[in-house]
């Protein structure tokens, strides 16, 4: 540490090779901690749990081939029955949508049915008394639907339903003192109300996109079978049974009706691939951060090899005539780390300022949230610490060259 | 002071063994200015980078200040570069990327001083070679003569009891080399002692004591028919030119 002034004194005439490096790890740190954050936040994401139990769960989607859309109804209670009773089934539902379906209705709630503002988004899962067995869903207050209060609606003609299950996350924003339990909501502007009879601890939206983020946990269940041309079973089969259940449900099916389309891509799915496919782009925009990372973290570590390798080889005299006037082996060896800390600490300085401007734009473009500080200390000390074990091969280099060295003419 | 006794030093490559010295007797007393003279390839260099610790030796003893530094780890002699030996090479090897005054503080501040006795070393020594006004200047803005009296103050700023000079005046011009040599005169009368390899005999006459080197062992001038040889040989080609 004694030598900084005469490093710094000697930086000086370097100028060229020390700006470029301390500006790549400018740069290096800005993106890897801002690739960081982005990964922290899609593997948060999509670690979020649906409020399923996800094994042994599989989806169907169906859609009608021919028949007009207010027959479709007593089709879907077939089905239903035929799924309930295959053996290996534990039990099934008739829905319009799943968590992470990707699509479904949204709406607004309201306290107050005139209100021009809803106080926040939920989504609607219409479906029956099968549902919280079927998701695994867990009610943690009031009660499950009564079979006689599932009824059949057209969607052109909903308006609402006189009785709804609602999610935690859903009751304890519109009723932030908890009493969501009996009370009256309004899940249509101007509509009768619906009572809330029971409160599932979480149930995921269809979406899982930025958009969503402010409502994926505010999910309505309603008791109603939707008639119309299309259809998502939610299938649950007894504990590992699923494979063979993935195989006779759809048999089953077409084997009651033809007159239907299960697609062959994403038409039966167990639930484990609703949830790799929902959260694909997610995975894959981490996997190309990290790999953006550790490219640019090695391009940087060669970088520093690179020229601090040149700078030994450039200095050996100097090095051999610091070792014959006094410098140990330790005094070399410390030279080059300080120099390469020096510069590291210019390069994280501008680095953070960077990161921090970096975030403050991918705010504005892509409703980035803000970078936390966490980030920035975390990448200073990774790009600062790579930088001491890149240089560390050519410095014990440089601490080997011998005080003879000196004595060599030119 | 420095006393060699039977000290031998061989390289080896993978073709040949060369013995650089061999049975090589010297004994440099505390204060003494001695000249080491001798041809090209004779060892010169070689017997001055193992006297001031630069490089190992392979046989017999090497006493330095009454100690024999064949068993002293690389720390220790880096210790004693530091603070009994003072170095000057005939390329002066300042550090190029250090002015004059960051030159000569390179091994006060491997001794771990203070700054500011730092500081009164480097004037005064700098002031000693009469280059106190280009303390800012960087090496390449200097004269050759310039340079190695930089060098010299480098060497003087640690007050070593031992100087060790290789050719230091083979860069320089007739009038250049002459006043450097002054220098090294007022240093050795102020109590140090030095050992100067030169292969200019009008400088080696200087000295108090003339050693002469062939072959890699110091010979008794008078007797050693090498010697005789080698001044023929050096006689023939001044009066070539
Ligand atoms: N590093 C080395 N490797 C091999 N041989 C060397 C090395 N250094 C010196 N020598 C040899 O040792 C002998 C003495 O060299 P040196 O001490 O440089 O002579 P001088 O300084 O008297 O000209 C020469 O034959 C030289 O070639
Ligand atoms: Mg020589």
């Amino acid at each position: 540490m004694m030598q900084i002034k005469p490093i710094l004194a000697a930086l000086k005439r370097h100028k060229a090779g020390t700006i470029l490096i301390a500006l790549q790890i400018a740069l290096t740190l800005a993106i890897v901690c801002n690739a960081l954050f982005i990964i922290q936040q899609r593997v948060d994401r999509l670690s979020r749990p649906t409020g399923m139990i996800e094994t042994d769960l599989m989806a169907i989607q169906n859609r009608w081939v021919g028949i007009d859309d207010e027959a479709t109804a007593p089709l879907v209670k077939a089905d239903i029955q035929i799924l309930r009773s295959l053996p290996g089934v534990e039990d099934a539902v008739s829905t319009n949508s799943f968590p992470l379906r990707g699509g479904g209705w949204s709406m607004g709630v309201r306290l107050n049915p005139t209100a021009k503002k809803p106080i926040t988004q939920t989504t609607l899962y219409f479906v029956d008394d099968h549902a919280l067995p079927t998701m695994g869903a867990k009610l943690i207050a009031g009660r499950n639907f009564r079979a006689d209060e599932v009824v059949t609606i057209d969607p052109k003609v909903f308006e609402s339903s006189p009785v709804v299950i609602i999610t935690k996350a859903l009751a304890d924003k519109v009723f932030p003192d908890g009493s969501a339990l009996g009370k009256q909501i309004y899940i249509t502007e101007g509509a009768p109300s619906s009572t809330v009879i029971g409160i599932v601890e979480r149930l995921q939206v269809p979406w899982n996109g930025n958009f969503a983020n402010k409502f994926e946990g505010n999910s309505t269940l309603l008791p109603i079978q939707l008639s119309g041309n299309f259809s998502a079973y939610l299938i649950r089969s007894k504990p590992g049974q699923l494979a063979s259940v993935l195989k006779a449900a759809p048999a089953a099916l077409f084997k009651a009706n033809r007159m239907r389309v299960i697609p062959s891509e994403r038409g039966v799915r167990t639930y484990a691939d609703v949830r790799e496919q929902a959260y694909k782009s997610d995975r894959g925009m981490a996997i190309l951060m990290g790999i953006i990372c550790v490219v640019l973290l090695a391009i940087t570590a060669a970088g520093i090899v690179g020229l601090t390798s040149f700078w030994v080889g450039q200095r050996r005299k100097q090095i051999g005539v610091r070792r014959a006037l006094g410098a140990t082996k330790h005094d070399i060896l410390s030279y080059f780390l300080t120099e390469n800390l020096l510069i590291g600490i210019g390069g994280v300085v501008v680095g953070a300022m960077l990161a921090v401007g970096m975030n403050l734009w991918l705010m504005q473009q892509f409703e980035m949230a803000r970078l936390s500080p966490v980030y920035v200390i975390a990448g200073v000390i990774v790009l600062l610490l790579l930088g001491q074990g890149a240089v560390l091969a050519p410095a014990m280099r440089a601490a080997r060259v011998s005080p003879v060295e000196a004595t060599r003419s030119v | 002071m420095l006393k060699m006794t039977h000290l031998s030093k061989v390289y080896r490559t993978e073709v040949v063994e060369t013995y650089a010295l061999r049975d090589f007797n010297i004994d440099v007393k505390e204060g003494e200015f001695v000249a080491v003279t001798g041809p090209s390839g004779s060892g010169k260099t070689t017997f001055l980078t193992i006297a001031g610790l630069l490089e190992t030796f392979t046989g017999g003893e090497y006493h330095l200040d009454g100690v024999e530094v064949s068993h002293l780890n690389d720390n220790a002699r880096s210790k004693i570069r530091n603070e009994k030996i003072g170095f000057i090479f005939q390329a002066f090897n300042l550090i190029p990327d250090l002015n004059v005054f960051d030159n000569v503080e390179v091994p006060l501040r491997y001794r771990g001083m203070k700054s500011a006795e730092r500081k009164k070393r480097i004037m005064e020594s700098l002031e000693r070679v009469g280059l106190a006004s280009r303390a800012k200047h960087y090496p390449a803005e200097l004269s050759g003569g310039q340079q190695q009296r930089v060098a010299i103050a480098r060497a003087l700023a640690g007050s070593p009891r031992l100087l060790l000079a290789d050719e230091p005046t083979g860069n320089l011009d007739t009038q250049m080399a002459r006043s450097v040599l002054e220098l090294l005169e007022e240093i050795h009368r102020e109590g140090a002692t030095i050992v100067m390899v030169t292969h200019d005999p009008e400088l080696a006459a200087r000295a108090q004591r003339n050693v002469h080197v062939i072959d890699g062992q110091v010979v008794d001038l008078a007797e050693d028919p090498r010697f005789h040889a080698h001044v023929a040989q050096v006689a023939e080609a001044t009066h070539g030119r």
